[in-house]
């Protein structure tokens, strides 16, 4: 996913699009049994060749090359796919790729062509099913987005992250993304930031199972209270 | 021993030679039976003992003794039937009380008598078959043909309970008669107040309760309560002496306690509550007798002393509550206000002390309410720092040494009360530091016997500051001998100026955030660059820096006006004074050396003073009493304004020569320097609690939150209490900053970060 700076953000659906010629593209070639790009073993030199596509320079994939790796796999750079990508590929900073974290993620992968990938893109998907690795994929996604620069996340990132991560299964999302807007926090840290993530597996929608003591951040002590306010009135 | 030596002799002891018959027992009772009716009938005098003893012994010997007791049994009953019962129905309208004791005493006297002769029957027939002895025997149908049988029985009960009714209306009653029947029925309870019991005890007691239910109802519609009290002591002394005197004493408790029931219990609550009467009224108008009244009273029943105690609590909330409150940011007099508090304090260690015989659950109440509506206004530490600083300043008048002594450990006690006591802290170091750099302590020894009272109640974290203070004053009166001896023996010239220097360690004195600035004039500023050399020289590796807002000054001031009032007389004259004056106000003054008239804006420029200080020195110096006015400010307002001029007033009088100049200073903090202190103290607070939580972190390495906050309150109750929420605030930032973090497995418990 391109940093924030680029695009304007929006809350994408994920959706699989395959545009319909490269289907074609992978029909025709099965009808050559001789050669067919799933098939191939993975090969290393492919993979750097490929990853040269998309580096603007010796080392790294910057924005633009992201932007047309993107359209490559015909994933939308909002895509929660993305973010997967990122994390197998155990990227430090979003919008960038470094050769060595290409290599070592696609290799894992064992990807080596846009092909191959695409053909992944279902099963990349499924892993955030996975409780399990849904937290992990949340908890890099912190370090991910965040400016290198802060300790923190600033606010704004933070809510399209977690609109992207949450929006979908968690009920009380809205509410809490308006409590954010709301409220006078222009940062969310670390700590606050993984026990959302807890907050929304483990508490009823009506708030009914929260408990006071139970040593959950201030901010969501005071998200609590403000949904408990509203609904009341 | 003869017996066998005289083996020749045959002793035999034989049987007794006669054998009984029927006929022969027949006479024998028939004798008995006779002899039995004579004694029941006080015909005692001609039967002869011997005989009759003997011949109960024939018969129980050879076996008779079955029908020697059935006979008994038989001429006992008759006798009580046929004569006694009879006697005593007759007289159930007339002398039945007499009627039935006297039967009663011939009845023991005659089974008495029985008893003996028929003595050997009881220790070998009775024990034998275990059935009554005579007397007992006697007592049974006594108590089941005549005592109880069914009328006498009834009205043996009425008559009594009739008795003890008249005398509690007033009446006199044959005591004796009562007491004998009680006596009578006690002892035909044989091993057990059984009868006692039944007979008349209970029915006794229901009558009492339902006798002073009606009572109490009507003391308390025309009474008030302490007179009800009064009535009520009466009643109970009543009692216990009617049971003591005339009843069985064992009746005295089961009575009393009806009486307690009656009276007390089931009107605690609307004894305490009286209008115009009740607590409150008493601890209106210092009834302390009537309250103790009541407590004796009260001390009786279970919950009494409690009713009592809420009440108490109750009304004295209201007056603390009432002393406390102020409207918004209105400034009480302090001093006022923490005198009011400890004369409450007083008023009530009397009360329980007089009234309430030191009672531990009152004493417990009272110091619980004190601390309830102290800490209800935010600023008693303040207060309280205050009222302490007036009585340690000089000129506290009319007190001597051991009065002020009495006063301040008062007001440790109020201290004690304090929930916020680092605020006090804070605000005591400030008046401290005030009263030691202006010389305004009564004594040091005054001084020092307070820091050890804190000392004895916070420990040395509190006091160890304010001893550092003392410490940094006596060690400057040593440097400054140092200083004056250096002086002249190296012959530097501080330039006309008298110096003298108090060091402070930063740390120990309250300092404000940073060290407002001045332009210090020429003179005075080489004077200190002098001692400053000097002490470098001695010290090094310190730094000094000048605090202007603390220091004084005494001024040299020559004013050339002739007095108002000297029109007459020739020639200006020089009128010299001695200003005593801030370092502050020094540096204004000494503007006015170069030239005539100051603008505000030209002294603001060139003293860099800070506005706040500068328009408080200006307004002391040129608003103030006549004698006080050694500036005068065009126009004539009590504020200070930008625009205004300012010249020396050269009309300026004193009677003094010496003239100390007061600065205009508040009573208390103003608002926003009262915001600026507790913003302090927050901060401090919060740094606090970091520690608490990172010590006790490090030496239990794993905690749950609930017990590390409630662990981290306990360490901190003595100073404050932070409350749930800052703490936590607290743990979030340093797991931000990396000291804890939350276990893996349980969010709920923090580990420390090595």
């Amino acid at each position: 996913m391109p940093p924030r700076r680029k695009r304007k953000t929006t809350l994408v659906e994920e959706q699989t699009t395959i545009p319909k010629r490269s289907r074609k593209e992978s029909s025709s070639r099965k009808k050559n049994a001789a050669y067919d790009p799933l098939r191939e073993p993975f090969s290393n030199k492919r993979c750097q060749i490929w990853f040269q596509e998309y580096s603007s320079d010796e080392d790294g994939l910057g924005p633009e090359g992201m932007e047309k790796f993107c359209e490559d796999i015909g994933v939308e750079p909002e895509n929660i796919v993305m973010l997967v990508i990122a994390w197998k590929l155990e990227a430090k900073q979003m919008g960038f790729f470094t050769l060595d974290e290409w290599l070592k993620g696609m290799t894992q992968l064992q990807v080596d062509s846009v092909i191959k990938i695409r053909a992944k893109l279902e099963f990349l998907r499924s892993l955030l099913n996975d409780p399990v690795l849904f937290k992990q994929i949340y908890r890099f996604a912190y370090d991910f987005a965040r400016d290198k620069d802060q300790r923190s996340m600033d606010i704004e990132t933070a809510k399209i992250m977690l609109s992207l991560l949450l929006g979908r299964q968690w009920v009380l999302f809205s509410s809490f993304h308006q409590f954010l807007e709301q409220s006078k926090y222009k940062v969310i840290n670390k700590d606050q930031w993984c026990n959302i993530l807890e907050f929304s597996r483990t508490i009823n929608s009506d708030l009914s199972n929260y408990d006071e003591d139970g040593a959950w951040p201030v901010m969501l002590d005071e998200f609590v209270e403000w949904q408990r306010a509203r609904a009341l009135s | 021993m003869s017996l066998k030596a005289k083996s020749n002799t045959k002793m035999r002891i034989r049987a007794f030679p006669m054998t009984m018959d029927e006929k022969y027992v027949s006479n024998i009772w028939a004798l008995l039976k006779n002899a039995i009716q004579e004694i029941q009938k006080k015909n005692n005098s001609g039967l002869s003992f011997e005989e009759l003893y003997r011949n109960a012994y024939t018969m129980v010997l050879h076996k008779h003794g079955e029908r020697l007791y059935t006979g008994l049994r038989e001429v006992v009953t008759e006798h009580l039937v046929d004569k006694i019962r009879v006697d005593v129905l007759e007289s159930l309208n007339n002398n039945f009380l007499q009627t039935l004791n006297s039967a009663w005493n011939d009845h023991q006297t005659s089974m008495v008598m029985i008893r003996d002769i028929l003595m050997y029957m009881d220790r070998v027939y009775v024990q034998q078959n275990n059935v009554e002895n005579v007397y007992n025997l006697g007592l049974i149908l006594y108590r089941d043909l005549v005592v109880r049988h069914g009328c006498i029985r009834d009205h043996l009960r009425q008559t009594l309970l009739d008795m003890v009714a008249r005398e509690r209306r007033g009446e006199v009653v044959d005591r004796g008669a009562v007491k004998n029947a009680c006596q009578m029925l006690m002892v035909l309870g044989i091993d057990s107040r059984a009868v006692y019991e039944e007979d008349f005890e209970l029915p006794f007691l229901e009558q009492s309760a339902e006798f002073y239910r009606l009572e109490s109802q009507k003391f308390l519609a025309e009474n008030s309560a302490s007179v009800y009290i009064k009535k009520v002591e009466a009643r109970i002394n009543e009692e216990a002496e009617r049971a003591t005197h005339y009843l069985d004493k064992s009746t005295e408790e089961p009575i009393v306690r009806v009486l307690e029931a009656e009276l007390i219990c089931k009107h605690m609550k609307t004894i305490v509550e009286m209008e115009n009467s009740g607590v409150v009224h008493m601890l209106k108008n210092n009834k302390t007798d009537d309250l103790g009244c009541m407590y004796k009273l009260f001390i009786r029943v279970q919950e009494g002393l409690k009713t009592m105690c809420e009440c108490v609590s109750g009304y004295l909330r209201e007056q603390g509550k009432a002393l406390v409150t102020e409207e918004e940011g209105g400034n009480k007099n302090a001093i006022q206000y923490i005198q009011d508090l400890l004369d409450l304090k007083d008023r009530f260690d009397h009360f329980l002390h007089e009234s309430f015989n030191d009672d531990r659950l009152f004493k417990q109440t009272i110091s619980g309410d004190f601390e309830y509506f102290l800490n209800l206004n935010n600023k008693s530490p303040e207060y309280l720092s205050l009222f302490i600083d007036d009585k340690l300043k000089k000129g506290v008048k009319g007190m001597s040494e051991q009065e002020v002594e009495v006063v301040l450990d008062k007001a440790m006690v109020l201290f004690r009360f304090l929930q916020e006591k680092d605020v006090f802290e804070r605000y005591y170091k400030q008046h401290l530091a005030k009263r030691l750099l202006l010389n305004k302590s009564v004594s040091d020894d005054s001084e020092k016997n307070m820091i050890s009272k804190l000392k004895t109640e916070c420990g040395c974290q509190f006091t160890s500051k304010l001893e550092g203070m003392f410490k940094d004053m006596t060690v400057s009166n040593t440097t400054m001998e140092e200083f004056k001896n250096h002086i002249q023996t190296s012959g530097t010239s501080l330039h006309g100026v008298d110096l003298n220097v108090r060091v402070l360690t930063t740390g120990f004195w309250p300092t404000q955030s940073a060290t407002p600035k001045c332009n210090v004039p020429t003179q005075p500023r080489n004077a200190f660059e002098a001692f400053r050399r000097f002490y470098l020289g001695k010290h090094s590796g310190r730094q000094l820096t000048l605090q202007p807002s603390l220091g004084s000054a005494d001024l040299n001031a020559s004013f050339y006006a002739p007095k108002k009032q000297d029109s007459g007389s020739s020639g200006p004259q020089v009128r010299k004074h001695i200003l005593q004056v801030s370092s502050y106000q020094m540096v204004i003054l000494m503007l006015f050396n170069t030239r005539e008239n100051c603008s505000y804006e030209e002294i603001a420029q060139e003293t860099d003073i800070p506005t706040r200080d500068l328009i408080r020195a200006l307004q002391s110096l040129a608003c103030g009493k006549p004698t006080q006015r050694v500036l005068s400010k065009e126009p004539k307002s009590k504020e200070i304004e930008p625009n205004d001029a300012f010249t020396v007033n050269d009309h300026f009088t004193s009677k003094l020569h010496r003239v100390k100049i007061q600065t205009v200073a508040a009573k208390g903090e103003s608002e926003p320097e009262r915001k600026e202190t507790r913003s302090r103290v927050d901060e401090d607070r919060k740094h606090e609690i970091e520690a608490a939580i990172v010590r006790i972190m490090k030496s239990r390495k794993r905690r749950s939150h609930n017990l590390l906050v409630a662990e981290v309150t306990e360490q901190l109750k003595s100073r404050f209490l932070p409350s749930p929420v800052v703490i936590k605030k607290r743990i979030e930032n340093l797991i931000e900053r990396e000291y804890l973090a939350r276990t893996p497995d349980d969010r709920k418990v923090y580990t420390y970060v090595a």
